[in-house]
């Protein structure tokens, strides 16, 4: 009996780390602006790079500056209800405070820059952000969901020129491979030391 | 320890000793302990426990943990919120470092530093590379300058009879001040600063005493110093008489690095690197010194003159007693031997005829004047401010970043006499009480100004980042009482004169170029001296020294460097007075027993540590502590020792029958009995050769291999690296409670051994850090792998695997991990919060953590190789502790490659491991000292 109920506990206890209750999976926050990615990747075909644009430099990939939102918003949609933060941002010089979607733990050192230089693309960790009218997290950001790709990155590189493209390339699994295993032979990428504690945790 | 016995007990056990042995303090030395008290002196934090549990407490504590350890696995990361930029400032991408060459001040001698940025907060200062007087290297000071900005108890905002006002009330006083003065030309009107280096705030001053000729400047510095550095590279041998040349001070850095150098090519075989020193208490210079006499202070100016009969006509010195001839007589066969090239410098707090002595010494060699006259301490100047402030000549004192009334009470009271007082520093401290007005200073890192370094070049001083209080930079609390309001930059920028192309290079290179003041001209000695030699006193002396941590208070306020072990006594939180082992055994006197000192009328109260190696009849004393105001970490911490600084008169010492607790970290993570530090006679030795041991395991090939190389011929213990790793490390610092049970964090601790006599022991600094062993043991008693290696050779401790059993501590031989026993952290306010490197996790309770090699350091190095498919360069990395390292004693790199500096260092004959009979085959390593500084 006793057996029974802790088996069914640790069950229970499972299925809840794995739940998006608990991983945030498909939730969406509350932001001061509506932003639809949906509007702007899908139906704008503005790049990543445009807003988020140390993601080939730097560690974090940058939330655009209110400035960079008025490039465009001092032309279009100049009087619209929704861009009235923005507006105010801009005149007041207090910053957005937008609520983090994505997010790691203190002690995960995630880097941007060297995951877009090797050719892991955006969709493979933030999903078709393309169709989000709200954006969300699209995948577990749990150490699993990390470990599993660095254990395997071949399926999961493209040439450099296609990490912003969010459709999926017309490629068999096989090319994926093919094409994974090239990349890695070239950079001499050993998924033994990808997954060394010291490659995320410092 | 019970004094008299144990040091009876210390002595014979010394003579039974085979003359090997090392100790860390007097009671190591005694019959040994028995393994309980040897536990508790080790690690005090275990002593305390045990005595009073039950089974029942035991199994309640059990289930508590029990249940926590589940509560603890249902967190979730809480929400965060993200603020972008308005308008991204050019040239500033999140998550990339900014550097900028600037400097940091002490006693008007400026450090030359690079200050790392962060999204616009500064997180760490380096040494300028490119700077002269700098060649990268910081001392601890500099280091610990970077937790001043943040401090959360600086001075906010005006006080106007301690209540807070705006500056426009301040602007308004001063602007009628200015009239006042405008009329009477000043008549009536004070200046007191600190030592001033800055070019700007002379040339203001100078304005200043233009428009206001009645007006006085008065420069107070507390402690005598020298004008400038002296050139140490270049002297093949050094005579430091009762001169601290490499120890604590604002020419450390730029000393230490001179006689680094100096030492290297010794090592390599090109000259020689001796150094003689006379001291009455151990320094740093005097334990690094190739031959150290221990004298009374009072008999420097004897054996000054005994080196001059010698150097000049030969005559056998007379009065000096056996072991001060040999010295006088080495000492001048060595100046002799190098003539032109030696260098003999005098302690500034010497008399003004000893200084002249010297100069003829010198001059007789053909040796460099090295030394110039010293600044006077100014005590003169201020006592003639004190008199004319009792009788209400002054009608207006302005206090500039000095604290008179913390070392002068005196001063104080004459403070009342003047109607209108203004005080103006970073801390509403002991003066800023006693004016009408406080205002608060901007910090160095925050303002524009500029400096003198210890070479004389100059450097420009640019602010990391905006001043985030109302407070404002000493050049415009002036400017605002000339009625100047030109902002801080043009001010500065008028001093030199520059173009806009000259001005922004004086910016990046953080030097102007070509601006090198030319020392001042070394007055000619005298040629008759004619003056009687001052006859050595008898009884007790008593020296007053700076605290090597706080200085002369100053630094108060600053955790990092109160909870700094002192070099050579290992004290944190606190002072003592320093008796030797012979005084102590003779007025029965053991550590922690409360004395109160006297000399003439003047006495303190404190707590007795006994100093091996001190000369019998001194009585050492630290200043800086014992503060009443400035800052909450300041207050409470030792006694004040500022009123025997300037009093004479026959000393006394009476004990009180009571003790007081003094926290001394030198028995703290003690390894097990070994030959610790390692020793050759001269340059060109190598240690013996050792059969290699057999070990289960196969050794570790990969490349990179990380190791490090810590050369102790090159160590002073100057603590620089502890603070630096402290910095880039967000190490946080646990209180004197807690530093007394052996819970420092310090993941880089320096242990200073003696051996021999402990009237003159040979001392020895080894600093310890991970030794990031090959076979590692903490590794093998982690039960939930949470210390795991790398490939690179990484000994890794994951926090969020660690669950704190504390296993791994006790594996390891070297005793370098710690353990967060509380929240250090949680708590900070967001001032400390903003000082934090992002690089590196911030430890939560209950996890072990020591030193990582700096991996965020490997790691960016590593991805930004990969990023441009090359290996990671030699001299790509470089840690904390090695960046800030004065003497270059500490070398990182690849040990795979042999053409890196690390191999270098390892290949050179000096090179052992650390408690070989482990068998960890550690991946840092030591090279023995060596003992003479000639050629052998």
């Amino acid at each position: 009996m006793i057996c029974l109920a802790a088996v069914a506990l640790g069950v229970a206890g499972w299925a809840r780390v794995r739940s998006p209750y608990e991983t945030e999976q498909g939730w969406v926050q509350h932001q001061p602006v509506p932003f639809s990615h949906k509007h702007h990747v899908a139906d704008a075909g503005i790049d990543c790079r445009y807003c988020h644009t140390s993601v080939e430099t730097s560690a974090n990939a940058g939330l655009p500056a209110t400035h960079i939102c008025m490039t465009c918003h001092s032309q279009l949609w100049t009087g619209a209800e929704v861009l009235a933060p923005v507006r105010e941002s801009m005149a007041t010089g207090r910053p957005l405070v937008w609520h983090r979607v994505s997010q790691v733990p203190d002690y995960v050192y995630f880097n941007h820059s060297i995951h877009i230089d090797r050719g892991v693309a955006c969709v493979e960790c933030h999903g078709r952000i393309d169709t989000m009218p709200l954006t969300q997290r699209a995948k577990p950001f749990q150490m699993q969901f990390c470990i599993e790709c660095h254990q395997d990155p071949a399926p999961h590189l493209r040439p450099p020129d296609k990490v912003t493209q969010m459709e999926p390339l017309p490629w068999s699994e096989a090319d994926k491979r093919r094409y994974g295993a090239r990349v890695m032979a070239a950079h001499s990428i050993d998924p033994k030391t990808l997954v060394n504690c010291e490659i995320c945790h410092r | 320890m019970n004094g008299g016995r144990t040091l009876d007990a210390a002595l014979s056990a010394l003579r039974d000793a085979n003359g090997r042995a090392f100790w860390r303090g007097l009671d190591d030395l005694v019959a040994r302990p028995d393994m309980r008290d040897r536990l508790a002196q080790a690690f005090p934090a275990i002593a305390g426990a045990g005595a009073d549990w039950r089974r029942r407490d035991i199994l309640k504590c059990l289930g508590g943990a029990l249940a926590m350890a589940g509560l603890d696995g249902c967190e979730r990361s809480p929400d965060e919120d993200a603020l972008p930029y308005v308008v991204q400032p050019e040239g500033e991408t999140p998550g990339i470092a900014r550097h900028y060459a600037t400097a940091v001040e002490m006693d008007g001698v400026a450090q030359p530093v690079m200050g790392r940025t962060r999204m616009a907060r500064p997180i760490k200062l380096e040494g300028n590379a490119r700077h002269p007087a700098s060649g990268g290297a910081t001392d601890a000071f500099t280091q610990a300058a970077l937790l001043d900005l943040y401090d959360p108890e600086r001075s906010k905002a005006p006080l106007f009879k301690g209540d807070e006002i705006d500056w426009a009330r301040v602007d308004s006083a001063m602007a009628s001040l200015r009239r006042t003065f405008d009329r009477t030309g000043g008549a009536g009107f004070r200046l007191l600063t600190g030592p001033v280096g800055s070019p700007t705030l002379l040339r203001q001053i100078g304005d200043l005493l233009a428009r206001w000729p009645e007006a006085r400047w008065h420069q107070w510095s507390p402690l005598p110093r020298r004008p400038h550095g002296l050139r140490l590279e270049q002297a093949q041998i050094v005579v430091a008489l009762d001169d601290d040349l490499i120890g604590p001070g604002p020419f450390q850095t730029f000393h230490a690095r001179g006689w680094s150098e100096r030492r290297r090519n010794y090592q390599a075989g090109q000259g020689s690197a001796s150094m003689f020193v006379a001291e009455p208490s151990p320094t740093i210079t005097g334990v690094t010194a190739t031959d150290r006499l221990a004298v009374r202070q009072d008999r420097i100016a004897i054996l000054i003159a005994a080196l001059e009969a010698m150097v000049g006509s030969g005559d056998a010195p007379a009065g000096l007693n056996t072991r001060e001839a040999a010295w006088v007589q080495a000492c001048a066969a060595e100046l002799n031997r190098h003539r032109g090239q030696g260098l003999i410098a005098l302690g500034a707090h010497h008399p003004p005829a000893s200084h002249r002595a010297v100069r003829r010494i010198a001059a007789m060699l053909g040796n460099v004047a090295a030394n110039p006259a010293p600044e006077g301490p100014g005590s003169g100047d201020i006592r003639a401010l004190s008199s004319d402030m009792e009788q209400g000549a002054v009608a207006a004192l302005l206090i500039l970043d000095a604290n008179p009334a913390y070392a002068d009470p005196a001063f104080a009271t004459a403070m009342a006499r003047v109607p209108e007082c203004i005080h103006a520093g970073l801390h509403a401290d002991e003066t800023a009480v006693h004016c009408r007005w406080h205002l608060p200073l901007a910090h160095g890192l925050e303002s524009w100004s500029d400096g003198r370094c210890a070479d004389q070049s100059a450097a420009i001083i640019q602010p990391l980042v905006r001043p985030w209080l109302a407070v404002r930079s000493r050049h415009a609390v002036l400017a605002n009482l000339t009625g100047d309001d030109r902002p801080d930059r043009a001010i500065v920028r008028a001093t030199w004169g520059l173009d806009d192309a000259g001005w922004r290079q004086a910016l990046l290179s953080g030097y102007v170029a070509g601006a090198q003041a030319s020392p001042a001209p070394s007055e000619p000695p005298a040629t008759d001296d004619g003056e009687a030699i001052p006859a050595a006193g008898e009884g007790l002396s008593v020296i007053v020294r700076p605290d090597p941590c706080i200085w002369d208070g100053r630094f108060g306020s600053n955790p990092w460097l109160q909870e700094l072990p002192k070099p050579l006594t290992k004290i944190a939180w606190g002072n003592a007075i320093h008796v030797s082992p012979a005084l102590a055994r003779e007025q029965g006197l053991a550590n922690e027993d409360v004395v109160r000192l006297s000399i003439g009328g003047r006495s303190v109260e404190g707590p007795v540590w006994i100093l091996p190696g001190q000369q019998r009849d001194t009585l050492l004393v630290h200043l800086g502590h014992g503060r009443s105001r400035g800052g909450r970490v300041a207050l409470g911490v030792g006694f004040n020792a500022w009123p025997l600084a300037d009093a004479s008169g026959p000393v006394t010492i009476e004990k009180l029958g009571r003790t007081e607790a003094v926290v001394s970290t030198q028995h703290h993570f003690a390894m097990e009995e070994d030959e610790f530090v390692r020793f050759v006679d001269a340059a060109g030795d190598k240690l013996p050769k050792e059969p290699p041991r057999s070990s289960f395991f196969p050794p570790q090939r990969s490349s990179p291999a990380w190791g490090m190389a810590i050369d102790l011929d090159l160590c002073i213990g100057c603590n620089a690296c502890v603070v630096a790793c402290v910095a880039e490390n967000n190490i946080p610092m646990v209180g004197k409670d807690q530093v007394a049970m052996g819970r420092e964090m310090h993941w880089l601790r320096v242990d200073r051994y003696y051996q021999g006599s402990p009237d003159d022991p040979t001392h020895a600094f080894q600093p310890v850090p991970c030794m990031h062993c090959e076979d590692a043991p903490c590794e093998m008693g982690c039960p939930v792998n949470a210390t795991v290696h790398s490939p690179d050779g990484l000994n890794l401790q994951v926090y969020n695997r660690c669950i704190g059993t504390r296993t791994c501590s006790a594996y390891c031989p070297y005793k370098v991990r710690r353990f967060n026993w509380f929240d250090l952290t949680g708590g900070d306010p967001p001032e400390l919060r903003a000082a934090r490197n992002p690089e590196v996790t911030v430890r939560g309770r209950g996890v072990m953590e020591k030193c990582t090699y700096c991996i965020q350091r490997i790691s960016a190095a590593r991805i930004e190789a990969k990023k441009q498919d090359r290996p990671i360069a030699e001299g790509e990395v470089v840690t904390a502790c090695q960046a800030a390292c004065p003497t270059q004693a500490i070398v990182f790199g690849d040990v795979s490659r042999d053409d890196s500096a690390v191999s270098e260092r390892k290949g050179n004959g000096r090179d052992y491991d650390l408690l070989r009979e482990a068998n960890t085959r550690p991946r840092t390593t030591y090279q023995a000292r060596i003992r003479r500084g000639d050629k052998a």
